[in-house]
Parts: structure tokens; sequence; C-alpha cells
């Protein structure tokens, strides 16, 4: 059971008071005990002086006596007339017992009228017929004197007598009995003094100590509940802040603790609310850069579209003046001719490069599961040509993972990737695209290749549409600007690595975390290789 | 002043103080007077005698006063031959006696006296004596004290002393005291042990064959001591007590002292004095059955005297 520290100081303060009360008690109650068993002692060995004093003399001096009286009638077996005499001596003697026997020490009388002793042999040592009598006690430690009433050496019989205290004797056994008696009644009100003491002590011990601890423990219970109350937000809950004491002091603390927090609070509130004000903002103006977004793709979708019509035209016409001019046009006109021709070539090409972009989060195919490394082998398949005009070694990766996408897109983002691989080889060295999986720092797909690389400066640029590191490269420059689109339609997103100019290339690209399936089983080691 | 007249001057004296006696009854020649005699049975406690009848001759004085006739003082004697004497002499009317102190007056004194009735002592109208003997001795019968030593109390005795001699007497015996050299063979000796008690003891101690005594001091004895003895006879019933008036006396007198006495114990106050003399329960009149066993013990008494 778990104690509270008010009722913990109670028991701890009851159990001090009531051990050093009984302490004190027990060691008063042994003094006492002990001076008064010393003082029964020293009454009782003065009693036995008193008592032993001339007794002997006394029973002896009776013996003889008795003796004297009792030869005639047991002489003459007169039993009434000893019945008589022992009948006198008892008025003024303390006899217990007066047995009187014949010369075999089987009793003749006892004084009494029913005589049941009459006959039975009183065994034990008896004195000779010349000696005198015999002292002894009995077995309650009564005094016996034994003699033989015997004449003028003709023995009658013996005699037992059996004394009773006397008075005086009688006088000291009270008073040593008196004694017993107080010192019992002594030692009763003593021990009964002890429990009441006990009791009273446990009694006030455990108020006082109740009442000190609660004194004790209530600023704390109070600055319990204050705290308590303020970790549930209720900063307005009182606090014992009149004591000049310690608790008074941490309570004012905590005062100025709470002021303090109610005013951070308030700060935070003032914080919270502009922040939500900035977001609210900021998704205003996402919503508003969605909308531009939007229909900036269908101005693009609109413009590349509606601009092919008039571009076959040129391109028409422009066939139709060549053949009308026939071989033997003039060299220029011919080689204006070309240029428009070529310029009507390469602004289609760049009219259906901008409809692909634009088409890329607007048209949605299903998304379905695939082995990523198949979908890998669909696009070597779709740039085969290149690779192998190339000769670029293409290496993949086993155990590629399965993964959830638009197939399609995603084959277009590793065809673009791997056409730009084989795009920038460093002439004189064997190019090489590997394909694979990282796990660390997080799971993203690579190609890697050792081709001509580019500078730091640049890994953001060559995703821009149209942006272009070199002029006379292939291509549109629209390209990566449509991968990145369709990672970031995956929730992913993607970066170029390259360690600068001839270094190589790695595009690495990440997908959303629903786009993850199984992992495919890799082999123990090694790379499946797909050469071109 | 001799003994005798210590008895008879005191016991005038005492009686003289018992202020029940009416006072107009004085001594007075002619005058009708009852005069009650007993005897001192402690002789060193005269006014022993005195604690005991004075309530009864108050009592007696209240009835017998209005007819006319004066209870005198009591008269105590020192022994059975002054009462005799007495009696003898006419100074005493009445006596309250054992049965042999009665025979014996009538027939070793020569007293004229007649028993009248019977005196009831705490609810026992008769008693008779046991003989007894040590259980070791095969003594079983009274003829098996021949030649042996019976042990008796006191020759004052009636049932430890005078009535076995007389038992012994209708049987044949004839008791010698003990050490008497001329006792013939068929006799019996006596010792006298003074008390009850001391004659059981004696018997069981081999100071003597046997004993003899009232059935009631039989039953009073211990048992330890009753177990070692055997009763092998018991005498016939003998009454506790005798009221007999001397044969002079005026008869207007005795009947009257008779009825008096016979009337006692209806009223509380007579029931009293009759306690206080000795435990007197009450008196009844003699029946015929008591006059033959009267006989009887007086024809043994005779023989008993006849030795």
């Amino acid at each position: 059971m778990k104690l509270g520290l008010g009722r913990r100081y109670a028991v701890y303060l009851s159990a001090f008071t009531l051990g050093s009360i009984t302490l004190a008690l027990a060691g008063a109650g042994f003094v006492s005990f002990r001076q008064a068993a010393i003082l029964q002692t020293q009454i009782r060995n003065a009693i036995s002086t008193v008592q032993s004093a001339s007794e002997e003399e006394r029973l002896r001096g009776t013996a003889q006596y008795l003796a004297g009286r009792l030869f005639n009638p047991l002489f003459g077996l007169d039993v009434a007339r000893l019945d008589e005499e022992i009948a006198q001596v008892r008025r003024w003697l303390p006899v217990r017992d007066f047995l009187v026997t014949d010369a075999d020490h089987r009793i003749i009388t006892d004084g009494t009228d029913a005589k049941l002793s009459f006959g039975d042999r009183l065994e034990g040592v008896w004195p000779s017929i010349d000696s005198g009598a015999l002292l002894l006690a009995d077995a309650s430690g009564r005094r016996q004197v034994r003699f033989a009433i015997q004449s003028g050496g003709a023995l009658a019989g013996f005699a037992a007598v059996t004394f009773a205290e006397d008075p005086a004797q009688t006088g000291l056994r009270r008073i040593d009995e008196q004694t017993s008696s107080l010192w019992t009644r002594h030692r009763s009100s003593l021990l009964i003094l002890f429990v009441i003491a006990f009791v009273f002590s446990a009694v006030l011990g455990a108020v006082t100590s109740s009442r000190l601890s609660r004194s004790l423990s209530r600023p704390l219970a109070d600055m319990s509940r204050a705290a308590n109350a303020f970790a549930q937000g209720d900063l307005d809950h009182p606090l014992p802040t009149e004591s000049a004491d310690e608790l008074g002091e941490l309570a004012r603390a905590l005062r100025t603790m709470s002021q303090d927090v109610r005013t951070h609070e308030a700060a935070l509130r003032e914080e919270t609310a502009r922040l939500r004000r900035a977001e609210a903002e900021r998704s205003e103006l996402l919503a508003d850069l969605g909308r531009k977004n939007a229909e900036l793709e269908r101005f693009t979708y609109t413009v590349s579209h509606d601009l092919k019509s008039p571009l076959v035209t040129i391109q028409g016409f422009a066939g139709m003046i060549g053949a009308e001019l026939g071989p033997n046009a003039p060299e220029r006109i011919r080689r204006d001719l070309a240029r428009i021709s070529g310029a009507a070539d390469k602004m289609q090409k760049l009219l259906a490069d901008l409809l692909e972009l634009s088409r890329v989060g607007r048209i949605v195919n299903p998304v379905e599961a695939a082995a990523f490394g198949d979908l890998v082998h669909e696009a070597i398949e779709l740039v085969q040509g290149q690779l192998t005009a190339k000769t670029v070694e293409v290496v993949v990766e086993r155990g590629l993972p399965t993964v959830k996408v638009d197939r399609r897109r995603l084959v277009e983002v590793l065809q673009n990737l791997l056409e730009n691989a084989s795009k920038f080889v460093v002439p004189g060295r064997s190019p090489r695209v590997e394909i694979g999986l990282r796990t660390e720092p997080e799971r993203a797909f690579f190609v890697k290749d050792n081709g001509q690389g580019l500078d730091p400066a640049y890994r953001e640029r060559i995703f821009n549409i149209f942006e272009k590191l070199d002029p006379g490269a292939e291509g549109s420059g629209v390209g990566l600007s449509l991968v990145r689109r369709i990672v970031e339609a995956h929730g992913g997103r993607i970066w170029a690595e390259s360690g600068g100019p001839g270094e190589g290339a790695t595009f690495v690209f990440t997908l959303g975390p629903e786009c993850w399936g199984e992992v495919e089983a890799k082999p123990p080691a090694g790379h499946a290789a797909s050469s071109a | 002043m001799n003994r005798r007249s210590f008895f008879i001057h005191g016991s005038r004296y005492a009686g003289a103080l018992l202020a029940a006696t009416p006072v107009r009854a004085r001594a007075e020649t002619g005058r009708r007077r009852l005069r009650f005699g007993v005897i001192a049975e402690l002789a060193n406690e005269p006014d022993r005698m005195l604690r005991v009848y004075s309530g009864l001759l108050g009592e007696l004085s209240l009835k017998l006063a209005p007819r006319g006739i004066e209870v005198a003082p009591l008269i105590i004697t020192r022994d059975l031959s002054e009462l005799a004497r007495l009696l003898a002499q006419g100074e005493v009317d009445m006596v309250c006696e054992t049965v042999f102190v009665t025979l014996d007056l009538q027939q070793e004194r020569l007293v004229s006296l007649t028993p009248r009735l019977a005196i009831v002592r705490r609810e026992q109208r008769e008693y008779h004596s046991v003989f007894f003997t040590n259980r070791t001795t095969g003594i079983t019968a009274l003829g098996d004290l021949r030649g042996r030593t019976l042990v008796l109390q006191a020759s004052r005795s009636t049932s430890a002393y005078a009535v076995p001699r007389a038992e012994l007497a209708r049987n044949g015996i004839r008791l010698f005291p003990a050490g008497q050299p001329k006792a013939p063979p068929s006799a019996a000796f006596y010792v006298f042990a003074g008390a009850e008690l001391n004659q059981a003891i004696w018997v069981l101690k081999g100071k003597g064959d046997a004993g003899a005594f009232n059935e009631g001091d039989w039953k009073r004895l211990p048992e330890k001591v009753r177990a070692g003895l055997v009763i092998f006879h018991e005498t016939q019933p003998l009454l506790r007590g005798l009221v007999s008036f001397r044969d002079d006396i005026d008869p207007a007198i005795q009947r009257a002292s008779e009825e008096a006495l016979l009337d006692l114990h209806h009223e509380p106050p007579g029931q009293r004095a009759l306690e206080q003399a000795d435990g007197i329960t009450r008196f009844e009149r003699l029946t015929a059955r008591d006059v033959d066993r009267l006989a009887q013990w007086r024809r043994a008494l005779r023989s008993a005297s006849g030795q």
C-alpha cells in the first residue's frame, strides 16, 4: 500500500513518539520492578531470620513437656484421656496434626472423633528412647516434632506433632503474604499504568503526529494539486504563496512560471495564427499556381496542337514549291526552301515534345504493378537502335522490385535517360550504363553512365524545359523536363549526380510510397548485363 | 461442712434461687410438696444438675401450683447411697434414674419405690448393650468369655457394666475383677477402661478379650476402630430411664405429678425444659411389656447379686 506524504510522516512521528514513551515506561518499570523485588527479598530474609530464631528450642521444650503429659494415658491406653490431652494442647499450641502411636509406630489416636488414621503405621525417622525430640519438616515446610513417650526407661509409644504457625509466625507470614500481595498489586498496577500510558501515548502520538504532518504536508499537497492543475492547463489555480518558508518561495516561483507560461502561450497563439494565415496564403498561392499551371498546360497544349496545322501547311507548301521549281531551281532558293523545311520539321518536333509534356499529369494512364526490371528491358528495346549505334553496354541489376506505376510513362522515363546516356558518350571510352536500386539513405532507382558528365552547377538546370547544355546536341531540350514531370507525377523526385565533366553522370529518382511493391529475389552476386 | 451437707444445702440454696419456683412453696410441714432428687454425675460440677433440671422443675411448678402442689428445690445427692437414704427418710419423693439404678434402689437399698413413667430420651425409648470382641479372638458367644477378661467402662455405668454383668449372670457366668485369685474356672474377669472408646481400643490392642457397652456407643466408634471388632451378643432391650415415686407419697401428688410430666412435651416451654434435661423428648406411661422386662432385669440383677 502506498502511503501519502502526510500519512507517512504521521506513521513516522507516531512510531517515534510511541517508541520513545514505551522505552521510557519500560525503563521506569524495570527499575521499579527491580527495586520492589529487592525489597521483597529483603523482607523475606528478615522474616525467615525471625521465624527460625528460638523456634527449635521452643519445639524441644514443648516435646519434653508433652512426653510427660502423655505417658500415663498412653501407658494405660486411655485413649479418651489422650484425646482430652490433645484437645487441651490444641487450645494453647498451634497444632495442626497430633498423632500418638504405640511402640510400633502404629497410630493410637489423632485426637479426633473419627480417628481416620487409627492403626496406620507412621513411617519415617523416629528418635530413640533416650534421645531428645527429633525436629522435622513436612512436605509443606511445616515444623514437625517427633518424640518418644517414655518414663524411667519404659516406652509407652511415640508422638508426632505437626505445628501450624503460631500467631507471631502467622503475623510474619501474613506480612510476607501482604508484601507479596502488595508486590503483585504493585506489579499489576504498573502493568495497567503501562498499558494505559501506552494506549494514551499511542493515541496522543497519533493525533499529534497527524496534526503535525498535516500542517507540514498540506502546503505540499496544495502544491501538488496546483502542479497537476497547471499540467492540465489551469494556470489560474490558487497557490499557497502566503507562507514565508521554502514552500512559499516555491509557490511564488510557480506563480511567476505560470505567468511566463501564460505570456508565452499568448505569443504562441499569436504566432500560430500568423502561421495559419501564412499557410492559408501559401495554399491560396499554390492553388493560384495550380490554376495557372493548368492554364499554362492548356495553353501549351492548345498552342502545340493549333500550331501543328499551319506548320503542316508550311511544310506542305514548301514541298510543293520545291517540287514546282524542279531540279533547275536556283541553288539559293533550294537552300532557302531546305531551311524552311528544316525549321518546320524542327518546330514540329518541338511542338510534339511540348504536346507530350503537357499531356503528363493531364492524361493519366491506369496504375499497374510491374517488375521494374521488365520496364527497364522494355525501354532498352525502344532505344536499342541508338544503343547499338553507340555500342553502349547496359548493365541491369537483378532483383529489382515490383512497382505500381503508370507503366507507359515510367518506360518513357527510362527511355529518355538511356537516350541521354547514349548521347553524351566520351570518345575512346566504351560507353556503359548501369541501372539499379539504391536503398540508402532512401530507396531510389539510378541510371549511371560513364559519359561526359556535367558541371555540378548545372545539375538543376538540365531539368528545365528547352535547356540544353550543348546547343549542338540532339533533341529539343524537353526530355529531362518530361522525365522530372513524370517522376513528380508519381510522388517522387529526380536529381543528377556527377563528379564533373568527363566523370560520367548518375540520374537518381525516387517514387512515392504508394508506388513500391515487393522486392524481387536478388541473385547472390553480379549483375544481369544487357549489352547493346 | 462435709461433702453431703454441701450437696444438700448447696442444692437447696441454689434451688431457692430458681425464680420459677413458687415462693409460697417453701418448706413448711404439712404442705403438699413434691421433692425431686438426683445423683450428681460429676462431683466437682454440682451446678450442672441445677442447669439440667431447673427448667423441668419450673414447668412442673407451674403445672402443679394450680393443684395446690409445691415443687421443692432440686435435691442433689452425692451418690446412690445418699439418694437411697433420702428416699428412705421420705426427703425425696421422685427420682429420674436408669433402670439399674432404680432396680438397685429397690433391691439392694430396699427403698420402697415404684417406677411409673418411662423416659424417652432423644426419641429413644429403649436401648440394648452389645458384647463385642476383636475379630481375631474367635469368641462367638457369651459362653466363650469364661476365663477371659471383659473390658467394661466403670462401675457406675449401666450399659457398660451393670447390664453386661446382669446378662452374664443370667447366662450363668459370674464376673470377677481381673487378677482375682479366688475366682472359679468358669468365671469371667473384668477391667475398667474408663471410657467406651478405651474399651474398644483395649480389646483391639489385646488388653482384654471382649467388651460391652451401649449400642449407641458402638455406632459412635470411629470407623477404623469398629472395623477391627465384631459384635457377638446383644442384650434384651432396656428402657432408657424411669421416673419412680416413693411408695408412701400422697397418691394425689403422684397422680398430679405424672399428669404434669406426661403433658410437658405438648407445649413449647415444656419441650424446651425437657430438651434442657439431658435431651428428654417426653415421658410415657409404662406398658405391660415394660413391666415384664423390668421384672426380667430384676431377676437378672438378683442373679448377679447372688454371687
